[in-house]
């Protein structure tokens, strides 16, 4: 089978409120940022011709919001498809485009600024039914509360295992240049700040956060010409939940499983636990930490607080980015995922470098309470 | 005209054609036939063909068709708004059917939608004396004009004080509220086909005086149904009104800031590209052309050349400020003097200017006097003579 080269990643650094730059300015920082690392070009001949791009219409307050920015992305003149969702779907599209034989060579690119309107959970609102779903207030925020009550009773997660969650994001955030929250916190910081939404505290929550995160990916012909140090994309899968809660069992992860089937099918995974070696998962709050890395197979079902006592996240290197506790923006959350697995593989981690990781898997979900999931597997 | 129930003979027939429904006479072919007798009365052949319908207004007794219709003129009406019982009517006689009569069964209904009287503006207006509610305008004194335009149009005063309701023929001066529009607007809004804010918002429903007062008023009366109607039972259909409204805070970044902050001076820049040397106005962070950063800002304008003109005669409201825009305006597209041909930008055009503009003239921008740093710093631009 064709194999799609990642040839590099570029991660803007998060923030709660880049309020000194536009998103399109955001959008230029990181595609200098590839054009610098692999000397990619724009030009006719042998330029790149196809690109994805990510954002929501929502959060930028636009209708078909990839309009103002296609300059930012070089797409002037080229083609250009937006990826309503989170934006690690646009790698899955961009991976059609080359397995398709359709283009050699794809610039991916997502935004998010959550900053720029007054509540992120206002937006989320506007994801529900206008008629059953908003009227009641539903956000991401307030359904994954009501996911965690559930899913705690499921594996017995407890206020200080989820605690100790957020610990450690910052810890290992305080060493990846991109993350937003570095502050380092003790458990009662987490356990005694303000609730949000029970059992959700302020600190099980990510902050809200900007950021921009720019691929090139390319046939497994083409990548030389741009890196000599790939990381190939193997596997890809998602799947989509019902929209309406009542109709989920929301401690389940049948969506994520499914995805994590499919992506480890094409990949040729067997055993996740013995296959992969670092794992990123987009946990949007504590308790989504253990739970994604149960959908993903890493220990068995209900076993996610047991997971995070033994230590299973630094015997699988989970989220050494700190995560998305550490601060991105939720339309990319899955994109910073999966840059950190690419340069976690090509060794060019610096501080937060683990050693002898040779296949990452990354993690995203859309939707409130993990809707919909996708999942990437990506190799040496 | 005579009419029956309120509605005449030809009415009927005028809006065959309206009331059509193509999907519903995909395998028919028919013609039927219909004599009506008596005052208003004459002949009329319609014919049906897969999916298609003519109606013919015809001199004499029309006969040789699927089916014939014979009636008087009262009971045909009757029938036709069902204030008269259709099979009392055959069985009494005073309907006759020459010829198919399953055709008029079978056919008529899957091919026009029910008839309804024709409603005039004066005759919801003439009942509103009647349709008063005195216990919903306890302390209410206002005055509401009505100035109705067009066909059916008209002017008149609806008084309403110390829980009475009076209605004079013509448009007082001291009205509390005026409402002006197309007669066929305000009969559509009486009937629910039209709603309210959407006839407001887009221009067709023009409001002087005390809009609050306007608004309240519908309350004061029942709702208009028209005679002969037979009160409908709506649709099971659920609308929710509500705009949803997130506040955002843009960044701008320097070149955007640059260019509002040049607006207080009364100042225009451009963005320039360092490889092909385009100017973009407004400003932007890069040339999309030769995706290369732009630095550089040159200062342009004030005064521009005018490339493409549009005049808007329809209403619509300005996000900036939330109000509807006056009519007819303009969407001005110039070069700024000093700025590459290609790249035009656009403001609006003194109101004063619309007849007179025309692409090549040269215009000059007009300030606001307090200028805060908003593209309405600039009023508009007018032309330069």
């Amino acid at each position: 089978m064709k194999r799609v080269a990642v040839c590099a990643v570029a991660q803007h650094k998060c923030d709660s409120n880049i309020w000194h730059k536009r998103f399109q300015g955001m959008l230029l920082d990181v595609l200098e940022d590839i054009q610098e690392q692999t000397g990619m070009h724009f030009s006719e001949k042998g330029g790149v011709r196809s690109i994805v791009s990510s954002s929501d219409d929502v959060f930028d307050a636009r209708t078909i919001s990839d309009n103002a920015v296609t300059d930012v992305l070089g797409a002037h003149y080229r083609e250009e498809e937006k990826m309503a969702q989170e934006g690690l779907n646009g790698i899955g599209y961009a991976m059609s485009i080359i397995l398709s034989g359709h283009d050699d060579v794809v610039y991916v690119a997502g935004h998010c600024k959550e900053s720029q309107g007054e509540s992120r959970n206002m937006c989320t609102n506007l994801s529900y039914d206008p008629f059953y779903g908003r009227a009641i207030g539903l956000d991401y925020t307030n359904v994954a509360a009501l996911q965690a009550r559930a899913y705690m009773e499921k594996s017995g997660l407890t206020e200080e295992q989820m605690a100790k969650v957020v610990v450690r994001a910052r810890q290992w955030a305080a060493k990846n240049p991109y993350a937003n929250a570095t502050e380092q916190v003790e458990l009662g910081d987490v356990m005694y700040s303000p609730m949000l939404c029970d059992p959700i505290r302020t600190m099980h929550a990510y902050p809200v956060s900007d950021g921009a995160v720019a691929f090139l990916l390319a046939s497994e012909e083409k990548a030389h010409e741009y890196t000599d140090n790939p990381v190939w994309l193997t596997g890809f899968g998602s799947c989509m939940d019902s929209y309406f809660l009542g109709d989920r069992d929301l401690a389940s992860n049948f969506a994520l499983k499914n995805a994590a089937g499919r992506a480890y099918r094409m990949a040729g995974v067997k055993d996740a636990k013995k296959e992969i070696n670092l794992v990123e998962v987009m946990d949007c709050y504590a308790y989504q930490q253990p739970m994604w890395i149960e959908g993903l197979g890493f220990c068995g079902d209900g076993e996610g607080a047991k997971f995070i006592d033994e230590e299973g996240p630094e015997k699988y290197n989970v989220n050494l980015s700190g995560g998305m506790l550490s601060g991105n923006p939720i339309m990319t959350g899955g994109l910073y995922r999966a840059a950190e697995a690419v340069i976690q593989l090509k060794g060019e981690a610096g501080a937060h470098q683990a050693s002898d990781v040779s296949r990452a898997v990354a993690q995203s979900t859309t939707g409130g309470a993990g809707q919909f999931h996708t999942v990437v597997v990506l190799e040496k | 005209m005579a009419q029956y129930f309120g509605t005449a003979v030809e009415d009927i027939f005028n809006t065959m054609e309206e009331r059509f429904l193509p999907e519903g006479t995909v395998d028919v072919d028919v013609t039927i036939g219909y004599n009506i007798s008596g005052e208003g009365g004459g002949h009329w052949k319609v014919t049906i063909k897969e999916g298609t319908l003519k109606t013919e207004d015809m001199d004499g007794e029309v006969t040789d068709c699927t089916a014939v219709l014979n009636a008087n003129a009262e009971t045909f009406v009757g029938v036709t708004l069902g204030k008269i019982d259709a099979g009392e009517a055959f069985s009494s006689g005073s309907i006759k059917v020459d010829g198919d009569l399953t055709v008029l069964i079978a056919v008529l209904p899957k091919a026009f939608r029910p008839f309804k009287p024709v409603v005039k503006a004066s005759s919801i207006v003439e009942s509103v004396e009647e349709r008063f509610r005195p216990e919903k305008a306890e302390g209410v004194d206002i005055k509401i004009g009505y100035d109705l335009s067009g066909d059916g149009g008209g002017q008149w005063t609806v008084v309403v004080k110390d829980q009475t309701c009076a209605l004079k023929d013509v448009l007082d001066d001291d009205c509390t509220v005026v409402m002006r529009m197309e007669a066929q607007v305000f009969v559509d809004l009486n009937q629910g086909k039209l709603d309210g804010a959407t006839a407001f918002t887009s221009g067709q429903v023009k409001i002087d005086g005390d809009i609050g007062a306007a608004g309240k008023s519908s309350s004061l009366f029942e709702k208009y149904v028209a005679e002969g109607a037979v009160e409908e039972q709506g649709e099971e259909l659920i609308s929710l009104k509500c705009v949803p409204s997130i506040n955002q805070r843009y960044a701008t970044g320097p070149l955007m800031g640059t260019w509002f902050n040049g607006l207080k001076e009364k100042k225009f820049y451009a963005a320039k590209c360092p490889e092909c040397g385009r100017t973009l106005v407004p400003p932007r962070e890069i040339c999309a052309q030769c995706r290369v950063r732009c630095n550089e800002l040159v200062e342009v304008g004030p005064d521009a050349m005018v490339t493409l003109i549009d005049v808007v005669y329809y209403a619509s409201p300005d996000p900036l400020t939330g109000k509807i825009r006056e009519t007819p305006y303009t969407a001005l597209f110039m070069v700024l003097d000093g700025a590459s041909r290609d790249e035009s930008f656009a403001h609006d055009l003194n109101p004063r200017d619309i007849d007179r503009i025309k692409p090549g003239m040269k215009v000059r921008p007009v300030w606001s006097e307090k200028r805060t740093g908003s593209y309405k710093d600039l009023l508009y631009f007018e032309i330069a003579d």
